[in-house]
Parts: C-alpha cells; sequence; structure tokens
C-alpha cells in the first residue's frame, strides 16, 4: 500500500515514560501529537498542551436551564393552565416545586454532561477510526502507554519519526494504516439485505395476523368491570321473569307526587282548585294543554282536530255547555284518571300542571262562549 | 516553624494504626485484566447456575402473583383502610434505599477521591442500578389499574388536568426516574473503556461485535480521557446530590402528610441515613460472597470490608441518634397522637416489629465496635443480615404502626399481609439476585479501568502522589 | 501585617465594644442585652464546636491530608472553653429570655407538661455536663495533640482514633441538646426534631469556614508554607458540600412545616417571616446558600485563597445571620441593629480575634509529632 499512513505510534511501558518522551517528539515532529492510555494519566493534558473542557460549563447552563423550565412547568401547569388547589396551598406554591425543579436541574445537567461528553465533544460513538484496526491498540487497552504522530492528511516522514520515538524510550514502533475507502455496496450484499428485510415483513404481518385473530382485542383486565351485580337494561337469572330491571312495588309513590285517592268522578267534584288563578299559572296550563291535550281535543278545546276522523273516536268538546257546567274536580279526575278512550295522564302531568289545565279549560270555555259584555270590561283591563 | 524529624511511618507504627492494604500483593494491569476480564470467558462454577436457578425461580413466582395481582385487584393483597399502603410501599421504600449505597461509593467516595472505591464501585454502581428496578416495580403495581400508569407523566391530554405537581408522590416519580437514568448513565460511561478492553481481548467475532458496539468506539485518546474526566466528575458531583435528595424526596411522601408519626421533621436525614445503611449492608453480603466466589481476595480486600463495615456502624449511630430524637419528640411535643404512634412502634399491636427493628438496626450492629467482629466472615454477614432484616421492619414499622392507628379510633384496623403479599417482596429479592448474577456473568465486575488508575506506579512521580 | 498597630486598635475595638455591651442593659433594656448575650455566646460557641468536630472527624476516618492543617482547628476549638464561663454567665438570662421559667407558664399544658425538662435546674445541670464533656474532648484531642508535638508518641493517635468515635455520639447529643435547650426553648411550645441536625450544620459550616480564614491568615503571614492548593481545594469542597447540606436541612425543615401546616409548628416561622423578616430570611438564603454555591461551583474556584478568604468570612456572616433570625424574633419586633449589636459585636469579634491570634502563637503551627504529618503534605490531587 502505498498510501500515506494515517500515523506513526510508539508504545511505552509507563506513564513516566510516555510524559518523559513527550517534549523530545513534540519539538521535532511535524503532524499532531496524540497520546493513548489504557486510563487517564495526570499531567497529560498539560504536556500535550490540551485545552480545559468546556464540560463544565456546558452542564452549568443546561442544568440552569433544566431548573427554570422545570419550575416554570410547575407554576404554569400548577397555576395558570388548570390552576387547582390542593391542601388550601396557593396556587404559585414554590416550597412545593423545589423537589421537581432539583430533580429536573439534576436530570438535564447529568444527561447534558454524558451525552455532551460523548457526542458532541468526543464525537462518539464512531467505528472508523483506523486505530481500532491497529495491532497496538489491545496492547494499549491492556497496560501499555503509546504516543502517536498523526498525519492529518500531511507526509509522514516514517522513519525519521520511529527513529525519534525510539530515541524518545518508545520500546515499540506501529505504522498505522488509513483504512480501506468503503467501496460501494455489492450488489450481493444488496440482494442479501432486501431478502432480509422481505423475509422479516412477511414474517411480522403473518404473526401480527395469526396473533390477533387468536388472542382478540379484550379490555387487558376486566375482572373490575365483570362484576356480580344487577346492571340495568340487562337479564338477569336471579328473578324468574328474568328482567333486571323491576317495577317499583305496589304503593311506591314517586317524589313530589301524592296519591291521588279519590274514586269516582263524583266524588272528584268535591275538590277545589287549589292554584290561584294567575298569568303564570295560565301561561303553564297554556302550555301543558297545547303540548298533551290539544292533540285530540284541539287547540281551541272544542273537539275538531284532524285526528279525529282517523282517531275514531271522538274526543270530548271542552268548551261545551255541559262541560262549562262540570265542576273544576269533575275536570282534574278525568286528566288524572282518562275517560273511556282517553288514557290516564297522572304519569303526564303533576298536580300543578292538571291544575293549572283546568285553569286553561275554564279560559277556553270563557273565550269560545264570549258574550258582548265581555269585551267592554276584558278590554280595558 | 519547620516541620521536623518527620520519620517515615510503616515501620515505626503501632498495629493498630495501620490499615490492612487496600490492593494485596502486587498486580499489574496485565495480570488485573486476566483476572478479572477472564470470568466472562470463562463457564461459571455450578454454584453459580444453582443460584441462578433458584433465584430464577423465586423472580418468576413473583412475577406471577404480580400478574395475579394485576388481573383481580388489589384486594388479593392486605391493603384495606386505614392502612392504605402496606408491603408495597414498604418494598418500595426498602430497594429505593438499597440503591444508595452503590452510588455514594461510586459518585460520592469518587469526590473524595477514596482510592478504595475503584475495587467495589462498578458493583455497587450496578447494585444500585438493579435495586431501583426492583423498587420502581411497586409503585407501578400498587395503583390498582396500572395499565394507567401513564397518567403519572405530564403530557398534554384530552382530559385537560396536569398531574398534580404539588404531591410528594408526584416528586417520586421524578426523583426515583431521575436517579435510575442518571445512575445508569454513569454505570455505563465507567463501562466503556471497559467494553474498549473487552473488544480487544475478546476472540470470538460475535462477542467482539457486541464489545465493539457498547464500548462506542473507544480508543483511550488523551484529548477524550480528558472530556471524559470531566464529565465522569461531574456527573459524580450530581449524583451525592442526588444521594440526599431521591430518599429525601421518599421521606416526603410520609413527613409532609398529618398521619401522627409520619410528620417529623427529622425523616429526610433520618431516611438517608437509614438507606445508606441497608445498601452498604447488601454490599457487604454480596461482595463477601462475590470476592470468595470469583476469587478476587487480592482485590477486594478486608480493608474494604472493614471500611464499609465502619460505615454500617456510623450509619447505626446516625439511626440510633434518629430513634433517641423520635422518642423526646414524641414526649416533647406534647401531642398526644404523636405520643400514642410512638407508643405503638414499642408496646403497641406490631411491638415485636418495632423490637426487631430496634434490636437488627441497633443493638447487634454495634458489636462492629469489636476489631475482630469486623474483621470476621461471619460476624460482618450476620450484621448485614441483621440490618437488611431490620430495615425491612423499620420501613413496616414506619407504615403500618402509623396507619393502623390514626387519629379516629373507629378506622382503627389490623394490617393483615396475604400470601401474595409475601411472594411479591420474595420475588423482588429474586429479581435483584438474579440480575446480580448475570451481572457477575456477563460484565466486568471490577472496573479495571478505575483499578488501573490506583494501582501503585500507576500515574507519574511529579502528576500525581498518594490519593487519599 | 503590622502586628502590634493592629493588635492596638483590636483592642481598642473591643474595649469600646465593652462599654456599650455593659452600657446595654441599662439603656436599652435587660431582655435586649440578653438575647445578644446569647446570640454571641452561640456564635462563638458553634464555631469552637464545630472546630472541635472537625478535629474528630479526623481522626475517626484516619484522613492524612488534613494532618497538617489540623493544628488551626485544635487551637480555635478553645473557643468551646472560652464560651464557658460565657454560658454560665447566660444562664442569668433564663428568666429574663425563657418563658417556662415563669410559674405562669406552667398553666399552658403544653408547657407545663414539659417542666421536667425545661427547668432552671435541669437545664443548668445540662449545660454544666456538655461543658464538662467539651473539656474532656479538648483535653483528649488538643492537649493530646500538643503533647505529641514534644514527645512523638504515635500513641496518642491510637487514643484519639479510639476516643473520637465516642465522641461523636457526645457531639450528636451535646449539639442537639445546645440547639433544643438554648435556642428552640426560647419558645418552648415549638417542637421540631430536626432541628438539632440543622443547628449541627451550621455549626460544622462555622468551623470549617473559620478554619479556612485561620489557615489563609497564616499563609498569608507564611506561617504554613506547605500547604498547597490541594489542601485549600479540600476545604473548599468541603465548604460547598456543607453549604448544600445545610440549605437541604434547613429547607426541609421549613417546607415540611409549611406543607402540613399544623398551628403548633407554624407559628415560629410565621414568626420569623412576618414583617422585615421575611425578606431577612430571604437574604440569609442568599448569602448563605445561593451567594457562596454560585462562586463555589467552578473547580478552580475551590482552591483560589482569594475567593476563599471572601467565602469563608461570607459563611461566618451568614451564620450569625442564622442566629440571628433565629434568636431576635422573641423580642417581639422587627430585626434591630442598633448600637447595642454593634457593641456586642465589636467586643466578641475583637476579643475573638486577640484571642485566636495568641491562641496560635501559643506553639507549632503544625502537629509536627503527629507520624501522618509527611504523608499530608505530600497530598496532591
Amino acid at each position: 500500500m502505498s498510501k500515506q499512513p494515517y500515523s506513526v505510534l510508539g508504545l511505552f511501558d509507563s506513564p513516566q515514560q510516555l510524559l518523559d518522551a513527550i517534549p523530545a517528539v513534540k519539538t521535532h515532529a511535524r503532524g499532531r501529537l496524540e497520546a493513548y492510555t489504557p486510563y487517564p494519566v495526570h499531567g497529560m493534558d498539560e504536556a500535550l498542551g490540551l485545552r480545559k473542557s468546556p464540560v463544565g460549563g456546558m452542564v452549568f447552563v443546561m442544568g440552569l436551564i433544566g431548573a427554570l423550565a422545570a419550575l416554570g412547568f410547575e407554576l404554569w401547569t400548577a397555576g395558570i393552565d388548570y390552576p387547582t388547589l390542593t391542601a388550601g396551598k396557593p396556587y404559585f406554591s414554590w416550597e412545593a416545586f423545589i423537589p421537581i425543579l432539583f430533580e429536573s436541574m439534576v436530570l438535564f445537567a447529568c444527561f447534558t454532561s454524558g451525552l455532551g461528553m460523548l457526542l458532541l465533544l468526543n464525537r462518539l460513538p464512531s467505528f472508523r477510526d483506523p486505530m481500532l484496526r491497529s495491532k497496538s491498540m489491545p496492547r494499549i487497552t491492556r497496560d501499555k502507554f503509546a504516543l502517536a504522530v498523526e498525519s492529518q492528511g500531511r507526509p509522514l516522514d516514517v522513519d525519521a519519526l520511529s527513529a525519534l520515538l525510539r530515541k524518545a524510550g518508545a520500546q515499540e514502533i506501529e505504522v498505522v494504516e488509513q483504512p480501506e475507502a468503503p467501496g460501494p455496496v455489492s450488489p450481493h450484499f444488496l440482494m442479501r439485505s432486501a431478502l432480509t428485510i422481505a423475509v422479516g415483513c412477511i414474517a411480522a404481518g403473518y404473526l401480527t395476523y395469526w396473533g390477533v385473530k387468536l388472542f382478540p382485542v379484550v379490555a387487558p383486565i376486566s375482572h373490575m368491570l365483570d362484576q356480580p351485580r344487577l346492571d340495568p337494561q340487562r337479564e338477569s337469572n336471579y328473578f324468574q321473569d328474568g328482567f333486571g330491571m323491576r317495577l317499583p312495588v305496589a304503593g311506591t309513590v314517586a317524589r313530589g307526587h301524592m296519591p291521588f285517592a279519590v274514586a269516582s268522578q263524583e266524588e272528584a267534584a268535591r275538590l277545589a282548585n287549589p292554584l290561584p288563578r294567575t298569568e303564570e299559572t295560565l301561561k303553564r296550563g297554556k302550555q301543558a294543554f297545547s303540548t298533551y291535550c290539544s292533540v285530540c281535543h284541539g287547540i281551541l278545546g272544542n273537539g275538531q282536530t284532524s285526528l279525529t276522523a282517523a282517531y275514531g273516536a271522538k274526543p270530548a268538546n271542552l268548551v261545551s255547555r255541559q262541560m262549562q257546567d262540570y265542576e273544576d274536580g269533575k275536570i282534574y279526575y278525568v286528566i288524572a284518571k282518562g275517560k273511556n278512550a282517553m288514557p290516564p295522564y297522572a304519569a303526564d302531568l303533576s298536580e300543578e300542571e292538571r291544575w293549572s289545565v283546568v285553569h286553561y279549560v275554564r279560559v277556553l270555555q270563557r273565550a269560545l262562549n264570549a258574550k258582548d259584555t265581555d269585551i267592554s270590561k276584558e278590554t280595558s283591563k | 516553624m519547620k516541620p521536623e524529624a518527620m520519620y517515615s511511618p510503616e515501620g515505626m507504627l503501632p498495629e493498630s494504626l495501620k490499615a490492612p492494604p487496600i490492593i494485596v500483593g502486587t498486580v499489574s494491569p496485565g495480570a488485573l485484566d486476566d483476572q478479572v476480564l477472564s470470568h466472562i470467558d470463562r463457564k461459571p462454577p455450578l454454584a453459580w447456575f444453582v443460584a441462578f436457578a433458584c433465584a430464577a425461580t423465586v423472580m418468576l413466582i413473583g412475577f406471577a402473583l404480580i400478574g395475579y395481582t394485576i388481573a383481580t385487584g388489589i384486594g388479593a393483597w392486605g391493603n384495606n383502610i386505614p392502612t392504605a399502603w402496606g408491603f408495597d410501599i414498604i418494598n418500595f421504600v426498602f430497594w429505593v434505599g438499597i440503591g444508595h449505597a452503590g452510588t455514594l461509593i461510586s459518585a460520592i467516595l469518587l469526590l473524595f477521591r477514596a482510592r478504595w472505591r475503584n475495587a467495589i464501585s462498578r458493583f455497587a454502581e450496578a447494585m444500585t442500578i438493579f435495586a431501583v428496578m426492583c423498587a420502581g416495580i411497586f409503585p407501578l403495581i400498587h395503583i390498582g389499574r396500572p395499565w394507567l400508569g401513564f397518567w403519572l407523566l405530564p403530557y398534554p391530554n384530552q382530559r385537560g388536568i396536569w398531574p398534580n405537581f404539588r404531591s410528594p408522590l408526584m416528586w417520586d416519580v421524578f426523583a426515583v426516574s431521575t436517579y435510575f437514568g442518571v445512575s445508569l448513565l454513569f454505570w455505563y460511561l465507567g463501562l466503556m473503556p471497559d467494553f474498549a478492553s473487552l473488544r480487544d481481548r475478546t476472540k470470538s467475532k460475535f462477542r467482539k461485535f457486541f464489545y465493539a458496539l457498547l464500548s462506542l468506539g473507544w480508543l483511550g485518546r488523551a484529548s477524550h480521557w480528558r472530556h471524559y474526566e470531566r464529565a465522569y466528575l461531574i456527573i459524580a458531583g450530581l449524583a451525592t446530590g442526588l444521594v440526599l435528595s431521591v430518599h429525601s424526596v421518599v421521606s416526603f411522601d410520609f413527613a409532609v402528610s398529618l398521619v401522627p408519626g409520619w410528620h417529623m421533621t427529622i425523616f429526610p436525614p433520618y431516611f438517608v441515613a437509614g438507606a445508606i445503611f441497608a445498601g452498604f449492608a447488601m454490599v457487604v453480603i454480596v461482595l463477601v460472597v462475590v470476592r470468595a466466589t470469583m476469587k478476587l481476595e487480592n482485590l477486594i480486600t478486608m480493608y474494604h470490608l472493614e471500611v464499609m463495615n465502619k460505615i454500617i456502624l456510623t450509619c447505626s449511630c446516625l439511626m440510633g441518634y434518629s430513634y433517641l430524637l423520635e422518642a423526646f419528640t414524641a414526649w416533647y411535643s406534647m401531642n398526644d397522637f404523636i405520643h400514642h404512634a410512638f407508643m405503638q412502634y414499642v408496646a403497641g399491636t406490631y411491638w415485636w416489629a418495632g423490637w426487631t427493628t430496634i434490636t437488627c438496626n441497633i443493638l447487634i450492629p454495634q458489636l462492629l465496635w469489636l476489631r475482630w467482629f469486623r474483621r470476621s466472615y461471619a460476624g460482618m454477614i450476620l450484621v448485614a443480615l441483621s440490618v437488611t432484616v431490620g430495615m425491612w421492619f423499620e420501613r413496616f414499622v414506619i407504615i403500618v404502626s402509623s396507619l393502623h392507628q390514626d387519629y379516629l379510633p373507629s378506622s382503627w384496623h389490623i394490617y393483615k399481609p396475604t400470601m401474595v403479599d409475601f411472594g411479591i417482596l420474595f420475588g423482588s429479592f429474586g429479581l435483584f439476585f438474579t440480575l446480580v448474577l448475570l451481572f457477575a456473568r456477563v460484565l466486568p465486575v471490577i472496573a479495571t479501568t478505575e483499578m488501573k488508575m490506583v494501582l501503585p506506579g500507576s500515574q507519574p512521580r511529579h502528576g500525581g502522589g498518594a490519593h487519599e | 501585617m503590622n502586628d502590634s498597630k493592629t493588635g492596638k486598635i483590636v483592642a481598642a475595638g473591643a474595649v469600646a465594644g465593652l462599654v456599650g455591651l455593659a452600657a446595654t442593659g441599662f439603656l436599652s433594656g435587660w431582655d435586649r442585652f440578653w438575647v445578644n448575650w446569647i446570640q454571641w455566646f452561640l456564635f462563638v460557641l458553634t464555631i469552637g464546636l464545630g472546630c472541635l468536630f472537625l478535629v474528630a472527624l479526623e481522626h475517626v476516618v484516619g484522613a492524612k491530608w488534613s494532618v497538617p492543617l489540623r493544628r488551626i482547628p485544635e487551637r480555635l476549638s478553645g473557643l468551646t472553653l472560652l464560651m464557658a464561663p460565657v454560658g454560665l454567665l447566660a444562664l442569668l438570662s433564663l428568666p429574663v429570655l425563657y418563658p417556662w421559667m415563669h410559674p405562669e407558664s406552667l398553666k399552658d399544658p403544653v408547657v407545663g407538661g414539659k417542666a421536667v425538662w425545661l427547668n432552671g435546674w435541669f437545664f443548668a445541670i445540662r449545660v454544666v455536663a456538655c461543658i464538662g464533656l467539651w473539656i474532656l474532648a479538648y483535653a483528649v484531642f488538643v492537649r493530646g495533640s500538643i503533647r505529641q508535638d514534644n514527645d512523638k508518641d504515635p500513641k496518642f493517635n491510637v487514643r484519639a482514633r479510639r476516643f473520637a468515635p465516642l465522641f461523636m455520639v457526645i457531639f450528636g447529643i451535646t449539639i442537639t441538646i445546645v440547639a433544643f435547650d438554648w435556642i428552640s426553648s426560647l419558645e418552648p411550645a415549638w417542637y421540631s426534631d430536626v432541628f438539632g441536625v440543622y443547628v449541627f450544620a451550621g455549626t460544622f459550616l462555622a468551623g470549617l469556614a473559620a478554619t479556612t480564614l485561620a489557615v489563609l491568615y497564616l499563609k498569608r503571614c507564611n506561617r504554613l508554607p506547605d500547604i498547597g492548593p490541594s489542601h485549600l481545594y479540600n476545604l473548599g469542597g468541603f465548604m460547598f458540600a456543607f453549604i448544600v447540606f445545610w440549605s437541604y436541612i434547613g429547607f426541609a425543615q421549613y417546607m415540611l412545616i409549611w406543607y402540613a401546616n399544623l398551628p403548633e409548628e407554624v407559628f415560629w416561622y410565621k414568626e420569623r417571616l412576618d414583617g422585615l423578616w421575611g425578606p431577612l430570611l430571604l437574604g440569609l438564603a442568599v448569602v448563605h446558600f445561593f451567594v457562596p454555591f454560585v462562586i463555589l461551583i467552578p473547580r478552580t474556584a475551590k482552591g483560589e485563597p482569594k475567593r476563599l478568604v471572601w467565602i469563608a468570612g461570607l459563611i461566618l456572616a451568614a451564620h450569625w445571620l442564622d442566629l440571628y433570625w433565629m434568636i431576635f424574633p422573641i423580642l417581639g419586633k422587627g430585626p434591630l441593629f442598633g448600637w447595642p449589636e454593634l457593641s456586642f459585636a465589636l467586643f466578641f469579634l475583637c476579643a475573638g480575634i486577640l484571642w485566636a491570634r495568641r491562641a496560635m502563637n501559643r506553639g507549632a503551627d503544625m502537629p509536627v509529632g503527629d507520624p501522618f504529618l509527611r504523608e499530608g503534605l505530600e497530598f496532591r490531587l
């Protein structure tokens, strides 16, 4: 190989010899000096003229950033973005934020130190250095110390340097060659790689398919979801009819609803309308009437709706003479219990609403049987 | 006044002033490599396989029980109201504590330039990492729905809320994960030059590939060493802060609360002392076995063991001080609840655990005052085992004894651990020792590069001298 | 440094201080007098105890690098003995400053319950016992070391190494008693079990700082020529570490009490945060932690004499401020600093400096009889 060597290297037995050799070699050799030792040797940095490492400064800055970033994040999340009160502490409770601030500072600082040293300053990992393939490297990592003059592109006078190193005390000399330039990738290698990747993908695909098929996606731990209790709208083995949801016991009264204990319409005539006839009552009555009653009895209460013909049954005309003579209680009774084809509306209308509807029916009756005298008195009100 | 008549110490000193040698005999760097790194090439002895089988079995049983717990629910354990924390947190605090000894040896002793640290720092640091791994299991599995454990991390989410950074349990998440990450980084950085040695030594192409990869192409360039040393020292300094802070943050879990017996301001230094105490005991146990089975008695010498025993004794005294202060404060505070909590330690339902703690932590280690005791293997193993048991029971007493009878008598209830609890506890020991055994098999147990730095004659005369 | 002229100025300062000190009781009130007395008693005592602890620590660990420096803390620990009469006189302050001395305080169950511990006689017995134990330790460590200068007997090292661990136990108990008795019982209802550790941290730092100042002073006078940058770096490093330790304990105590927010603990801090005391506490954190910490971070800074002088002085001032912040609030007023405080400062500082100079001149500057002296002098990082 007539290429330029990468470096000329001399092996020494002890660190003292190496340190002593450096000044002699430095003055006479052209090229960059580098020392290789199995462990750090004191005084080496000064002898080689190496500058102080900037790791300390990097760490300080990043540590500070870590601390401030953590503090800022904590203050923002706990004080601004979603302020929460914990144990009565103020939102910006710096005392409680210090532990994480400290840990964050240490984390940032340590990883800056380690990774910064490796990646930035030492440019590791690096697997291309020619020294990795040299004969001396195993001896260096074991127990020898080496002083190398690196070419860095310029030609090296191998013989002169070897003589110089020997004179300075080196036991052995090695000329480290430049590595082979990595050639273009061979077609054989390409084919092998492509085949490996293809096979890998196919295998992965099959495994995924069969895996998902054999172990269907389940909630990983369902025991807590799967409890021996009655869920709504589910069957139950406990009851004979198989229903999980049960009707309330006979005689159960819903809150706010007193039971309507009147037996017949005649008895109901005795009941008096407890609500006063206010605008609010009438409005409520109107709304309830329009919602529930006007479908069959008509919006005016006269029993004329589009439903009449199709329905078959004939809804009562609420504004007739007969209905005007009905007592309030009787109308209330019919609303609650129903009559003939009319279903009971007790479940749909509360007591108040029913009495309000009664008021409204009276209004309709008056309105549809208005006399002339009503107008002069009503409009002036 | 000029010093005069300084005489050579070794010849005229009384015996008691002479310390045992840090390295027995002369060891050259090459011989060191052969002695330590050859274990990785050789097949391990039968004892290793037996130990591994036992440890792995126990570990797998523990994992199975963890799986059972996750599938069934925390009801499989003894946790209940009011003792909502039981073996889970006891084990967590116990294992995190054990990790601290490794960092102390690796980091703090590096800052003190203590030469003797280099023979044991690799193993100790590995033990830290394994202990923290064991510890980290428990917070994950005790939360009832472990598959939602990632909610502890502060990421933007559709729930619109953040974790509660004011809670010491969140501080724990950050502290323990930082501790794990930094310890791993520190350990790996120390291993890098050793991987380079292994890369250059090994004959197997397969292993050479992996060692080359793991060593990241380390060459031992002086220009690299300069950055490396600085970074390593800085991480050591920061890790020292972690030794104090991590177990203090763990102690905050208890001390910020209002539970009587937990809210004692002495908890942070008390827990740190206890952690170092338990950790060194574990290191002693493991190292006594390792140095005998791997024939490393000339490198891990009686000096190391004696110094570690002295540290154990110191920590035992610190623990004694803490117990004394707790007892004094239980009276001095004139607070009935703190008083009751303390009386529970010594005369309550779990009085036997309290007295086990005191005996194993304070009384038995006092035997280490006797020089012949701390230099005898049986003696130091006895004390180390006693300390391990005692420190576990101390966590038990702190957690269970305080919780089972706090403010409201109507809430008092006995805590009864279940077999699953015990199984997981032993499983964690199984995991720890499995990892230790694997480490001893696959990685260099002594930091050979660091050892070479402190062999006699390893540094040039005018640059360095005795490192103390 | 012109010795005799400076000596005369310092002596004059001490006399002036003494006059002002004596006048304080009559002109400003006896509580003000005694508060200052306790403050300075504790300040100087903790410096002496810190130095004594440093000596014992060196014997326990068997450190060799510190052997050449050991004579300085040995001499300075004499301050402990010097403070013995000051402490005994301080017993006169009990009726003035300490609430539990008054019979009415026994009515409060929290204070009255402690009467078996907090009463005049037991307190005095404890003070005398502590002083006795410290005198014993001084005799073993310091007198023995000075005697070794002449007889060069290594048996002193054996004795010291045997006694030192026992002294550690004694020290732990006595410093806790000092903290609980003199400082914490000023407010007898308060309790915090880490308080002994907190005062210990400040004590050890004060001892380190005083030792560093003395070492640097002697170096300036060319009296410790063989002490090099490595030794100073270790002193600086220790100060750095214990600044962090003190801050950690101080923060932990504060944060735990703040977090639980129990009235029976919080009131002590509340008194010390109200009004101007809060900014003073912030100032304490700055001078006791932030400034020395940041300045000592760079590696070179830890061994630089000029920087160390300033930092050590700052730490001593911060330690004084620490005691001030704990003790003075019991007067019920804001931070007081008038001519009484100045007089006390003048007297104690000047008298202390005069005493220290005389103590240093009494014998060898290094323990010349110690068998490890040479190894210690050869110590290099």
